[in-house]
C-alpha cells in the first residue's frame, strides 16, 4: 500500500533517466545508427557507392569519450590528447597494462607473420616486396616488431613498412626510437603523416607545408597488409577509415586491428578490470604524466569502442571477409584482434 | 509388474521421443518408439502409440521452421542431412587449394602460403584463417569424415548409405562387424596425415576441437553402421570407439607392416577387448540386482517394512 506510490515516485524520474541515455547514445552513435536507415534507403548490392555514413563529415556528431562532438571536432581534441601524451605514451602503456601490451603486440604481430615466403613453394617467383602499411603507428610499436619479424625471424629483406600517424608529434617520437634500429631496417622505414580516413593525401614527415603539394597519396591496390593497432578507436569516421582500407589494399590484402574491446563475457574479471580503468588509469596519468584529462579520455574511448561483433560487422560491411568467427579475443576479450581480407576481383 | 502410474509412463515417453528426435529423424523416431513401448508395456503399445501420432502435428505447428532446422542439424538423419562444416567460401577456396600441398609441405603455413598463391591471394592472406595451420587440419578431417558416407557405399555395397533406420533389423554381431570395417577404412584414409598431425592436435588450445571432431567422426561411423541404441551405451559407445581410434592411430605411426597389417589385428583386439568388458560389466550389473531384489526380499520375510 505504501511502497506502490513510492515505486511510482521512484519509476518517473527513473523512466526519464533511461529515456534521456537511449537519446543520448543514439546521438553518439549516430555515425552507426545512420547505417541503418542508410543502407535501408539505398539500393541494394551496389558495390562502388559508399554508404552517407562512410563519407567523412566535419559536422556529423561522433563521441569524445563520454562527450558527443562533431567528427571535427574529435580530430582536433584527439590530436590535442596524443600530443600532450607522445613523449609518456610508451611509459604509460607500461604502466596502464602492467606491461601485458607487450605481450598483446607480439601476438598481434607473430599472428601476422609479415614477410613469411616459403623458398621452397613451387612456384615461388620472386613477388613483388610485401608492402607493410600502420595506420596510427606513432611510436612505432607495431613497425619495428613487424620489421623484426621480416628481416630477422623470416630472413626476408623484402618487406618494407609505412608508418602513418595524423599526429606529427607521435611520429617524431617514432622516428626517434627508430634510430636505435639496424641500419637495413631504417632503410625500408618511412614516417607519413596522414589522415586514416583520406589516404589520397599524405605528406612525410617534416615535409615542409609551404609549397608541398600533397599529391602523392596511398595508390590503390598498393598494401598488402594494413595493420592499426589501439588507434582505431580514436578515428573521427571508423566506416571511413575501413573503406580507405578496402581502397589502398591489394585483393588478398589483409586488415589487421589489434584494439581494446569487451570482456563482458567473464562479469567477474570485467568489473576489476572497469574498476582499474575508471579509478587507476586516470590517477596513475595524472602523477606520471601530469595529464589526467587525457587518459580519461583514453579509458572513456574504450568503453565507447564497438564490441567484438559489432566492429566485424563494421569490417564485414566495409567489404571485406573475415575467417572464423572475424576476431580474436586477448586476456578474455581486454583486446582483441579483427582480421579481414580484401577478396579477390570477381 | 508394478501398477503403471500412466502420467509417469506418459513422461517418460516424451523423454523417450524427444532423445529419439535429436537423434534420428521424425519419421523413423516413432516407429522404433513403438517397438521399444512393444516390448516394455505390452497392452498400453496402441494407445501410446496413437497418441504420440496425434501429438506430432502439433509439436511441428508449434515450431517454426528455423527452430526445426536447428534442431535438425544437431543429429543424424538423411531426410536433413546436417550442414557442411563451417568454411566460408573464401576459407574454402584457400583450404582447398592449400590441401594439394600437404603432402609435400605437411600441415605447415608453407602449405597454406602455396595454397593461397595458387588461388590467386597473396602471401599475407591466410593470415586470416583463425588457427593457422590447425584450420588445414580440421579441414582434413572434416573432409575425411563427410566422404566416409561414400565409402561405406564402397564397403557395405549399395545399402551402406542407406543407414541406420532402414537398416533396423541388423543383429549386434552384424553392427559389430561393420564398425570394424568402417573404423579400418577411416584409419587407413588418415593414416599417412597423422605423425605430422598428431603433433599439432595435441597442443593444448587445438585439443578441445580435435577431440570433438573425433567424437564426430566415431558418432558417424556408429550411425553408417547400423547401431541404433539409445540406452546409456550410447555414450559408451562413442567415448570407447573414440579411445579406440585414437589408439589405432597412433599405433598405425610406427606399424612398417605391409597393408598395415599389424593395425589391423590391434584394432580387432581393441574391439574384442570392449565387447569382453561389457560383457564384463553386464553380468556385474545383472548379479548386483540380482542380490539386491534377493535381500530385500528375505528382509521382507523377516517382516522388516521395505
Amino acid at each position: 500500500m505504501v511502497a506502490r506510490p513510492a515505486l511510482r515516485r521512484v519509476a518517473i524520474p527513473s523512466s526519464l533517466r533511461t529515456s534521456t541515455t537511449h537519446l543520448e547514445s543514439r546521438i553518439s552513435r549516430s555515425p552507426f545508427s545512420t547505417t541503418l536507415q542508410s543502407r535501408n534507403n539505398q539500393k541494394p548490392n551496389n558495390n562502388n557507392s559508399v554508404p552517407e555514413y562512410a563519407i567523412p563529415d566535419p559536422a556529423r556528431p561522433t563521441h569524445f569519450g563520454f562527450e558527443t562532438v562533431t567528427e571535427a571536432e574529435k580530430r582536433e581534441r584527439v590530436a590535442g590528447v596524443f600530443t600532450s601524451v607522445a613523449e609518456s605514451y610508451d611509459r604509460m602503456n607500461d604502466l596502464m597494462s602492467f606491461g601485458w601490451h607487450r605481450v598483446w603486440k607480439d601476438h598481434f604481430v607473430s599472428s601476422l607473420n609479415p614477410g613469411f615466403t616459403p623458398l621452397t613453394a613451387p612456384g615461388s617467383s620472386p613477388l613483388a616486396p610485401q608492402h607493410i602499411l600502420d595506420i596510427a603507428g606513432g611510436t612505432g610499436d607495431i613497425a619495428f616488431r613487424m620489421l623484426h619479424n621480416a628481416h630477422v625471424i623470416n630472413g626476408n629483406q623484402d618487406v618494407r613498412v609505412t608508418i602513418s600517424d595524423i599526429n606529427p608529434a607521435m611520429l617524431t617520437v617514432g622516428k626517434q626510437r627508430s634510430s636505435a634500429l639496424p641500419a637495413s631496417q631504417q632503410a625500408v622505414l618511412s614516417f607519413l603523416e596522414a589522415n586514416a580516413e583520406d589516404l589520397t593525401q599524405t605528406k612525410p614527415l617534416g615535409a615542409n607545408q609551404v609549397g608541398y603539394s600533397p599529391t602523392n597519396g596511398i595508390p590503390d591496390e598498393s598494401v598488402d597488409l594494413y595493420t592499426v593497432a589501439f588507434g582505431i578507436r580514436n578515428f573521427s569516421n571508423i566506416p571511413a577509415a575501413l573503406r580507405e582500407a578496402y581502397r589502398v589494399l591489394k585483393p588478398g590484402g589483409v586488415f589487421a586491428c589489434l584494439e581494446f574491446s569487451k570482456a563482458d563475457k567473464h562479469p567477474l574479471f570485467n568489473t576489476i578490470y572497469k574498476q582499474w580503468s575508471f579509478s587507476a588509469i586516470p590517477l596513475i596519468g595524472q602523477l606520471v604524466a601530469g595529464d589526467r584529462d587525457s587518459y580519461q579520455y583514453l579509458v572513456e574511448s574504450i568503453e565507447k569502442f564497438p564490441s567484438q561483433e559489432d566492429f566485424r560487422d563494421m569490417i564485414v560491411d566495409a567489404g571485406f571477409v573475415v575467417g572464423g568467427k572475424g576476431y580474436e579475443d586477448l586476456t578474455g576479450g581486454v583486446a582483441a584482434i579483427h582480421k579481414g581480407m580484401k577478396p579477390r576481383r570477381k | 509388474m508394478r501398477p503403471s502410474p500412466t502420467p509417469l509412463r506418459r513422461a517418460a515417453r516424451q523423454i523417450l521421443s524427444s532423445s529419439f528426435t535429436t537423434i534420428r529423424a521424425a519419421a523413423p523416431a516413432h516407429r522404433s518408439l513403438s517397438s521399444i513401448t512393444t516390448t516394455s508395456t505390452g497392452s498400453d503399445c496402441t494407445c501410446g502409440n496413437g497418441r504420440t501420432t496425434a501429438r506430432r502435428p502439433q509439436i511441428q505447428s508449434n515450431q517454426n521452421p528455423q527452430q526445426q532446422q536447428q534442431q535438425r542439424s544437431s543429429y543424424h538423419s538423411y531426410d536433413h542431412p546436417s550442414p557442411p562444416a563451417s568454411f566460408t567460401p573464401v576459407e574454402e577456396s584457400i583450404l582447398s587449394a592449400a590441401y594439394l600441398h600437404v603432402p609435400a609441405h605437411g600441415f605447415t603455413s608453407s602449405a597454406l602460403v602455396a595454397g593461397a598463391r595458387d588461388a590467386g591471394y597473396l602471401d599475407i592472406s591466410p593470415t586470416i584463417l583463425p588457427e593457422g595451420a590447425f584450420t588445414l587440419i580440421r579441414y582434413h578431417l572434416v573432409k575425411q569424415r563427410e566422404g566416409l558416407a561414400a565409402r561405406a557405399r564402397e564397403v557395405f555395397g549399395g545399402e551402406g548409405h542407406v543407414g541406420a533406420y532402414k537398416l533396423g533389423g541388423l543383429s549386434e554381431g552384424e553392427i559389430k562387424g561393420r564398425v570394424e570395417a568402417l573404423m579400418w577404412k577411416a584409419s587407413r584414409e588418415q593414416g599417412g596425415y597423422w605423425t605430422v598431425a598428431g603433433a599439432i592436435m595435441a597442443q593444448p588450445s587445438y585439443v578441445p576441437p580435435s577431440l570433438k571432431e573425433l567424437a564426430l567422426l566415431s558418432d558417424e561411423i556408429l550411425f553408417l553402421a547400423g547401431d541404433s541404441s539409445v540406452d546409456p551405451s550410447w555414450y559408451t559407445k562413442r567415448v570407447s570407439l573414440s579411445t579406440i581410434y585414437a589408439a589405432a592411430e597412433l599405433f598405425m605411426t610406427n606399424d612398417h607392416s605391409p597393408e598395415f597389417m599389424d593395425t589391423r589385428a590391434f584394432l580387432n583386439r581393441r574391439l574384442r577387448e570392449v565387447n569382453e568388458v561389457g560383457g564384463v560389466f553386464r553380468n556385474m550389473r545383472e548379479w548386483v540386482g540380482f542380490t539386491a531384489t534377493a535381500g530385500v526380499n528375505v528382509l521382507r520375510s523377516k517382516g522388516v517394512r521395505i
